[in-house]
């Protein structure tokens, strides 16, 4: 008997095959490794500094002393692995690779599709380029991050990216939106 | 024929025409118009009933303050009752209804109610309907309820959509009038971000039916100038077909878009309104000014308008409201009316002037009668003539529609929504707005400044101060001559004295001056008394109208100042809102979001029954061909489980991970058993308690490492328990160092239960999971076969030899597949929550039907766990309260029904023997119950008083719901395996 | 109640992403101290008109626990502060 785990995405299945991208785009990433780090206890200062991004890996604000990690680099097998090693006595880590789902939305309406769901200021000045942040997104939390002048990340729980997916679909009615895996 | 369209001018397209009808009547507009400007162009002035007496009504006004041009728009499903026709834009297509009436408009039977007036007075539904009280269900309910009410509503299920959008601005503008528009365009120039919102369909405002130039140039050709301006700036965002509705704290206010209320066919796919949350650094409110109608007898005849709209009618659509108008003013807007009226052509029959005297010029030929009033009028379905009183001569003249102009009173609503009260300027005589702070400010008429240059300037003038604010500078506005101005002074006239007929003060509800006096003598002459007495400024129009007359009027009557009067509370909304747009996207499917497991492919492709579990969709059993019910699969998974194994997803179980030095001690004091000495590698059983004692979640609790620890939450408790750990390890022990995480969603976790469990589960796990090696309660990595990292954890809640195996969720399909082929030589089944529920409760472990909140740990049968050697924990100080150990507390127990046929429901009460149900003779209760495959019986787990002494004991089970008695034995919870030798094995 | 909350970690945000706990005065007494007070502590809230101190928690946001201290009349908000800094102050 053979064994392999062949990994399922929590989308597989859910997502339609589209002929091209539309003026706005939501964009499945597959592969993103993530992984949570915990600031150990007085140590937040010290575990920041070492997660400032280096291309290899990115980190976003989740709160205080706590950080999600995303890389397009590493494996999600490595990525908690690699991140324990340079963060040592400073923080905690945890591989989320599996329990949560990456997305991005892009185009020119993405900041006008997610204040049908998103109570935060979404200005460039407001909430500009770098900037990350849990919120509430229709009812669920998620981790957003503006990526560029028109595109977003969401970073959700598993069980619920079919849901998020879902919102995202009807907060986008009025707006022109494609949804696809990533090719990378 | 009277009202008309004139022969040129308005605003509206007329080289586009527009096709309607209203109450099957077809009838032609045109693009521009609102449903009351065409059916006005069509002479079609009788549009509705009213509302206690049926008595025939048109329009009075020309926006979001009418009270009677009450229509349905659209039929079936998407059916619109009380849609201002003053407000609703026409459209191709568009099908309005008249309401209030049967069988029809001209012929109303309700209008009998007209006759027996005196036996409406106010307050009657307090003095009629109080006896016998047999007839209050049925028949003054039922009388009531037909009677009662506006439009009425389908009950298909609106097929439309809706949504909610936030938006933040430096600055919102509500009202797009010349205050709005010259403040905007300050505050757009200077590079604020703008907001401004306007309920009509164009912008513009007053300026759409104003007759004063400016620069030379009509008003709204420079409207649509700043318009443009304003559109080009991409920091503004126009929103017309907008009511601001509400003002919520911190200067968030609540506003709906009609987005596709101008359309006969909807677009599915998108939303026919938008709430609008917008957050506002600064607001201003340009909202204009409302002209009061005059209560004169006779006053809520069809052709009778206040003078502004009729203005708006001739000015901004082009229609004459009758071919003879009469002008009854207290004021010069009156003057201003007549002249509008003049210059398009249309014969004013007389100039009616409550006051004495006045500069106010009347135009060329008008016969202008000072000192007069009207006392009564004449007409069936809509004025004919008027009785005016002369200083006691009456006359009779005719006309066919008459302009009222009783004075104005600024638009304040939405200032006052937060609490603050309006303050009565002598001056203006009307209510003013309060200061409410930076927040919001008033600009314009809504602040009193009526005339077109101060509007302007107002307006400006506080965009400016914004700007500034804010720290930037402010940009100028260049300045435009204006046109010779309208004055709107008048003299307060609160009721016409001497009326021969009704004289109404509210349309809407069909008040009269009357029944204020009614409430008045019977002691309800508070200004909140007499709306709950009168229904004054009730419904759909809260008395945006006839508020300010009735406080007039019970000022005069109380004698004393309408300061002292006051207003009736304002809170949103300021008009109707649907419910659809209140709730948004957050319907049917929406409403919640659904959670899957990363379990549920498998499960689905074993042929799962799913049941929603809170958020999550789990698999509650899992049918094979042949079998009819759900017990015949629940009965064959619980014996294949006992007999050989099953799987069963456990992944929506909470799952949380603790780190830090101080980690075994944050749990040592949240959970009441002893954590700190619990070896790396093991799992232990754990019971938290609320403060007060009493039970609050279980789950177990497994220490990884030394400093790493993974604790498991029931279900239904995930996010609580979370949020629990965080309150203590954040406020009630700030001090340890402790770091956790909710893992719930990284890992897929199954249980492998049963006498098979270990052959089935050691063909796919590397490392070695013999009894030895991996005893009860171990806890740790395991290798799979296929090089996967995985957790294994030797724990049981169905009794059975078994495992929970946790891998990161994207495998988890794959690896119950690869467990299913393993075990299928051995008899493997999927099982779901039903069968799970069974297999515990044959065991005697407990869920939440059984930790309400309301059980202690001894309750339980779990008091041995209690550390109470520990210095402290949640709950430890309170649990040995009086009470919490008292001896006659109902312990748990299970029961077996002692009848083969009859079941137990969980709810049932428990009774001695003979004993009359009675709260006296409650003995406890029934928490869960099942049919045991296994025992061949149904069975229960009850809380039973002093149960644990009572095992043998015959008792009855009372189920009043269903009128069941059932005989059951009082037994240990434990019915399976008490000795635990399968668990052990 | 507020509309917007400004949390000291996430800035301003809608009340909807917090959790609201209640009076954040009452102060865990020590393990043994008097079933009095810990009856107190579990169970007795004063009911105040005006200027309250209560623990929110920013539970779509950070998780962390706030106090907040508002006007249950006014609505004024007079400041967020996380409890853990907050409790420092306490002590």
């Amino acid at each position: 008997m053979a064994y392999e785990y062949q990994a399922v995405h929590a989308l597989d299945g859910t997502i339609g095959a589209i002929a091209e991208q539309r003026t706005n785009h939501l964009s499945v990433h597959r592969m993103t490794a993530v992984a949570m780090v915990l600031a150990a206890p007085g140590q937040t200062a010290e575990a920041a500094g070492i997660l400032v991004s280096n291309g290899e890996f990115e980190a976003r604000f989740s709160g205080p002393g706590e950080w999600l990690v995303l890389s397009e680099v590493h494996a999600p097998e490595t990525l908690a692995a690699e991140l324990s090693v340079r963060l040592g006595d400073f923080a905690f880590v945890v591989d989320q690779s599996h329990g949560r789902v990456v997305l991005t939305l892009s185009g020119r309406d993405a900041a006008r599709i997610l204040a049908n769901g998103i109570a935060v200021d979404l200005h460039a000045d407001a909430f500009p380029i770098g900037r990350a942040a849990n919120v509430l997104c229709s009812h669920l939390s998620v981790n957003l991050a503006r990526t560029g002048n028109e595109s977003f990340d969401l970073v959700v729980m598993r069980s619920f990216a079919e849901a998020l997916v879902d919102d995202l679909k009807v907060m986008a009615r009025s707006h022109d939106l494609s949804v696809d895996f990533a090719t990378r | 024929m009277t009202a008309y369209r004139l022969a040129s001018g308005g605003l509206v397209d007329r080289s586009h025409a527009v096709r309607f009808s209203f109450d099957g009547k077809s009838l032609t507009g045109h693009a521009g118009d609102t449903l009351a400007s065409a059916l006005l162009a069509n002479d079609t002035l009788l549009v509705a009933r009213s509302f206690k007496y049926h008595r025939p009504r048109g329009v009075v006004t020309a926006g979001p303050s009418e009270p009677n041009g009450l229509v349905t728009v659209g039929s079936g499903a998407r059916r619109d009752p009380n849609t201002k026709a003053t407000v609703a834009e026409l459209y191709d297509g568009l099908e309005a209804r008249s309401q209030n009436r049967w069988p029809s408009l001209a012929y109303d039977v309700g209008a009998v109610n007209n006759l027996m007036s005196r036996f409406l007075s106010a307050g009657f539904y307090y003095k009629t309907f109080m006896w016998p009280a047999a007839f209050w269900e049925k028949v003054y309910e039922p009388l009531i309820r037909r009677a009662a009410g506006l439009g009425r509503t389908d009950l298909p299920r609106d097929p439309d959509s809706y949504e909610k959008s936030w938006a933040y601005c430096d600055l919102l503008v509500v009202g797009s009038g010349p205050t709005g528009l010259s403040a905007a365009l300050v505050a757009a120039r200077s590079g604020l971000r703008v907001i401004l919102a306007e309920q009509d369909f164009v912008l513009g405002g007053a300026l759409l039916s104003e007759t004063t130039p400016i620069g030379g140039e009509p008003t709204y050709v420079f409207a649509r100038r700043v318009v443009e301006e304003l559109q080009n700036s991409p920091n503004v965002t126009l929103l017309p077909r907008t009511t601001v509705f509400g003002w919520y704290d911190d200067n968030v206010f609540g506003a709906v878009e009609r987005v596709q209320k101008d359309v006969a066919v909807v677009d599915a796919a998108k939303p026919v309104e938008r709430m609008w949350r917008i957050v506002a650094k600064h607001a201003i409110l340009a909202t204009g000014a409302e002209e009061r109608p005059l209560v004169f007898g006779g006053n809520d005849r069809p052709g009778i308008l206040t003078a502004s709209a009729v203005s708006t009618y001739a000015n901004r659509f082009g229609v004459a409201a009758g071919k003879s108008v009469i002008v009854f003013t207290n004021g010069a807007s009156g003057y201003r009316t007549a002249r509008d009226l003049a210059a398009q052509g249309v014969e004013i029959a007389a100039l009616i002037d409550s006051r004495m005297a006045s500069g106010d010029v009347a135009p060329t030929g008008v016969r202008l009668l000072h000192g007069s009033s009207i006392v009564d009028t004449k007409g069936r379905y809509r004025v004919r003539a008027v009785v005016a009183d002369r200083g006691g001569f009456e006359e009779l003249i005719a006309c066919d529609a008459v302009a009222m102009s009783g004075g104005w009173s600024p638009v304040i609503h939405l200032a006052c929504q937060r609490g603050g009260k309006p303050v009565w300027s002598e001056a203006l005589q009307a209510f003013m707005a309060p200061d409410v702070g930076a927040g919001l400010v008033m600009a314009g008429a809504a602040a009193g400044h009526y005339r077109l240059s101060e509007c302007f300037d107002d307006g400006a003038r506080k965009a400016s101060a914004i700007v500034e604010a804010l720290g930037r500078p402010a940009a100028g506005l260049e300045r435009t001559a204006i046109g010779e101005e309208a004055d709107p002074s008048f003299t307060a006239l609160w009721h016409v004295p001497g009326a021969k007929s009704k004289a109404f003060v509210d349309f809407q509800n069909d008040v009269h001056t009357k029944d204020l006096g009614l409430a008045v003598r019977e002691g309800f002459g508070h200004v909140e008394h007499a709306k709950r007495y009168t229904t004054g400024g009730m419904a759909t129009d809260q008395g945006k109208l006839g508020n300010i007359n009735a406080i007039g009027i019970l000022a005069g009557m109380r004698g004393v100042s309408p300061a002292d009067v006051g207003t009736t509370t304002f809170r949103p909304f300021y008009t109707p809102v649907s419910f659809g747009a209140l709730a948004g996207t957050s319907i049917g499917e929406h409403a919640m979001p659904t959670r899957r497991s990363p379990l549920h492919g498998w499960a689905a492709r074993n042929g799962a029954v799913f049941i929603d579990a809170g958020l999550w969709y789990r698999s509650s059993w899992f049918p094979k061909a042949g079998e009819k019910t759900w017990r015949e699969s629940v009965d064959r998974e619980v014996r294949n489980v006992r007999e050989n194994a099953g799987l069963c997803d456990v992944s929506t179980l909470g799952k949380i991970e603790v780190f830090g030095p101080d980690a075994a001690e944050f749990l040592n004091r949240l959970y009441c058993n002893p954590v700190l000495k619990l070896p790396v590698g093991k799992a232990r059983y754990g019971l938290m308690l609320r403060e007060d004692g009493m039970v609050y979640d279980d789950g177990t609790v497994s220490r990884l490492g030394d400093q790493h620890f993974l604790v498991t939450t029931t279900t239904a408790m995930a996010g609580g328990v979370l949020s629990h750990m965080e309150f203590a390890a954040q406020v009630l022990w700030p001090d340890l160092r402790v770091r956790f995480l909710s893992v719930s969603d990284q890992w897929a976790q199954m249980s492998i239960a049963g006498p098979k469990a270990r052959t089935i589960l050691q063909a796919v796990v590397e490392d070695d999971i013999s009894g030895a090696a991996f005893p009860f309660l171990a806890a740790r990595e395991v290798r799979l076969k296929g090089n996967l990292k995985a957790r294994l954890f030797r724990i049981s809640f169905s009794g059975e030899l078994a495992y929970e195996l946790a891998v990161p969720a994207g495998h988890g399909e794959a690896v119950a597949d690869a467990l299913m082929r393993a075990g299928a030589t051995h008899g493997i089944c999927a099982y779901g929550v039903e069968t799970l529920n069974v297999l515990r409760l044959e065991k005697g472990h407990v869920t939440h039907a059984e930790l309400d909140g309301r059980v202690t740990p001894d309750d339980a049968g779990l008091g041995r766990m209690m550390g109470s050697g520990k210095p402290d924990f949640i709950g430890k100080r309170l649990s040995t309260r009086f009470g919490l150990t008292a001896a006659d507390r109902m312990h748990l127990v299970g029961l077996k029904s002692m009848e083969v046929e009859k079941d137990m429901r969980a709810g049932a009460h428990l009774l001695k023997d003979g004993a009359k149900p009675s709260t006296i003779n409650d003995q406890g209760w029934v928490s869960s119950t099942c049919f045991s495959p296994t025992l061949g019986g149904h069975i229960a787990l009850a809380f039973l008083k002093s149960g644990r002494e009572r095992y043998g004991e015959k008792i009855v089970v009372w189920d009043q719901l269903r009128g069941v008695e059932t005989f059951a034995e009082v037994c240990d919870p434990v019915f399976v395996d008490p000795e635990n030798t399968k668990l052990m094995a | 109640m507020a509309s917007l909350i400004s949390c000291p970690h996430c800035g301003t945000r809608p009340k909807e992403e917090f959790l609201i706990r209640g009076d954040a005065t009452p102060v865990r007494p020590a393990p043994m101290a008097a079933e009095e007070a810990w009856h107190d502590y579990a169970h007795l809230r004063a009911n105040p008109r005006g200027r309250i101190r209560e623990h929110w928690q920013h539970v779509a946001g950070c998780r962390r626990w706030l106090v907040v201290e508002r006007d249950n009349f006014t609505h004024e908000v007079f400041g967020v502060t996380d409890a853990a800094k907050a409790g420092e102050g306490a002590r």
